[in-house]
């Protein structure tokens, strides 16, 4: 569903993503981990069509993100850093309008803005101002736009940051259920963003490590964990090593 | 394309949720009627004075297309040259600030849907600003014979320059983040619109007589001049429509550079 062919980003003389691939097959949860300024953020966006890639491309849902720009775009649900929510419109207002510019046909649209104010726990406040929100309902407004009218790929950056420890649990939960669909609803493949471990640990079965924007492991959860060495140690071990790798550098030149 | 009215819907809505659009109105109510009963009065102390002068072949010539709604009309568009900042400082600055330029750049509207949903809405604005310039001189139909046709295509002068100011303010919201910015870009890139033919009277042109004609074909007063004295004439509208298209284009290319940057 998503695969990203050499994608590479620039800006000026900072690299903040080089070469990165991969490939990840429909229904699949995976974790994109790293600490801040890895380049999750700058992959996510160019996976988006928000940054056009330095170098390479992707195809997301078997359209080339230049060529067929809008059709990548279409299948693409997107929760960016900051939720990019209206102030002044009411919960429900924006997600119809948001309906309406991500083409949801427009006999689904109501029953899609139902299911997605359902889904992310927003029936007490959907007829409120979205500046009245607390910063937890705001974070699942945005989950909430991303999910709309079910699009095969979700993207989410950090969805969970900034949040109490409680929202956190049930926004996990929330995500855990986007990938394990009940009855008729259609599976969908989900990249989440974190520099959290235990996040990855909890909802996502598989684990992509970018670090100072190259990718160091790619790997499902278990097999990371069969040596029986936990995540932490790998995820230490692989942003050290790259740490390492920087001071060798400094030391040849 | 499609998208467009759905882009200045949500557009116009949130304008009317803000005070800026209510202040504009109510600001633009109250200037038109204190122009319009200094342009009563003036009309009125000319008629006064005229007749006490006995001067019949003035008196004739004297009207209230020519010697009161033109320069009604002329005042309003100059208000216009301050409110129109205001109105469309927001179009683009408010979404990098809230950051729903993400969301709309990621969705599948095509950047001509946001430009043009954005530009709809302030012309809309605009619509209804000169439908209010023009509750004024209709007024004057109920107490004397003002000529309808003059009266209306200097309406359409009102709303051509109104649309033209909008397209650049649409422009120099597209440029900046800030709406304070935004709103001196559009000012400034006014006043210089403004100020051409005074530079082409200048000779600022250093002779050449083409580069003056140029300036003088782009100031926006010339042409609403025209449409004022009731000659509706397919090179003034063109000139309207090249400039909004101009400046529409730019903000399509910045808009687009922003995603290239
Ligand atoms: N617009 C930008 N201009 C310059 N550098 C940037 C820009 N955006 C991100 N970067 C740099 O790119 C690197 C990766 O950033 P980002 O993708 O936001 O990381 P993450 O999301 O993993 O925290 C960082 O070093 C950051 O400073
Ligand atoms: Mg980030």
């Amino acid at each position: 569903m998503i695969e990203a062919r050499g994608l590479s980003k620039r800006y000026g003389d900072v690299v903040a993503v080089d070469d990165v691939s991969f490939s990840i097959g429909k229904g699949e949860v995976v974790g994109f981990l790293g600490p801040n300024g890895a380049g999750k953020t700058t992959t996510m966006r160019m996976l988006t069509g928000f940054l056009p890639p330095t170098e390479g491309t992707a195809v997301i849902a078997g359209h080339d993100i230049f060529e067929q720009a809008i059709d990548a775009r279409r299948s693409v649900g997107y929760l960016p850093e900051t939720p990019p929510l209206y102030p002044e419109m009411t919960c429900r207002s924006y997600l119809t309008y948001v309906a309406k510019i991500k083409d949801v046909p427009r006999a689904r649209r109501h029953g899609a803005v139902d299911q997605a104010i359902e889904r992310c726990g927003l029936e007490d406040v959907h007829r409120r101002v979205i500046s009245t929100l607390s910063k937890g309902f705001r974070q699942r407004v945005g989950i909430a736009q991303a999910i709309l009218g079910d699009p095969p790929v979700l993207i989410l950056d950090e969805p969970t940051v900034g949040l109490d420890p409680l929202q956190i649990r049930e926004i996990r939960s929330l995500i855990a259920g986007l990938a394990a669909p009940g009855k008729g609803e259609s599976q969908q493949t989900v990249v989440l963003s974190t520099h959290i471990l235990a996040e990855v640990e909890a909802i996502c079965r598989r684990v992509i490590l970018i670090s100072d924007g190259r990718k160091q492991v790619d790997a499902p959860i278990t097999e990371l964990t069969s040596g029986g060495r936990s995540l932490e140690e790998i995820f230490t071990q692989a942003t050290l090593r790259d740490a390492s790798a920087d001071l060798d550098l400094e030391g040849d030149g | 394309m499609r998208h467009i009215p759905t882009v200045a819907g949500r557009e116009l809505r949130s304008l009317f949720v803000s005070p800026v659009a209510y202040g504009v109105l109510s600001l633009f109510s109250i200037l038109g009627g204190v122009f319009f009963i200094l342009y009563v009065a003036e009309f009125s102390e000319w008629v006064f004075r005229l007749q006490q002068m006995q001067a019949a072949q003035q008196l004739e010539d004297l009207n209230l297309s020519d010697h009161l709604v033109n320069g009604f009309y002329g005042s309003m568009s100059m208000v216009l040259l301050f409110l129109i900042p205001g109105v469309t400082m927001g179009l683009f600055t408010s979404e990098k600030a809230n950051g729903t330029d993400e969301l709309l750049l990621t969705s599948p509207l095509t950047i001509w849907d946001i430009v043009l949903g954005k530009f709809l809405a302030a012309s809309a604005f605009v619509a209804l600003l000169t439908a209010i310039v023009g509750m004024f001189p209709a007024i004057l139909f109920l107490y004397g014979d003002p000529e309808l046709g003059k009266t209306l295509s200097g309406l359409l002068g009102v709303l051509l320059v109104g649309w033209t100011y909008a397209a650049i303010g649409c422009f120099a919201s597209s440029l900046t983040r800030s709406q304070v910015l935004a709103f001196l870009i559009t000012f400034v890139i006014l006043l210089c619109i403004l100020l051409v033919p005074a530079m082409a009277d200048l000779g600022i042109a250093g002779g050449a007589p083409g580069i003056a004609e140029l300036l003088r074909w782009l100031s926006t007063g010339a042409h609403f001049d025209e449409l004022s004295k009731g000659l509706v004439d397919t090179s003034d509208l063109a000139y309207f429509a090249v400039i909004i298209g101009v400046f529409l284009c730019m903000t399509k290319a910045v808009v687009e550079s922003v995603r290239w940057r």
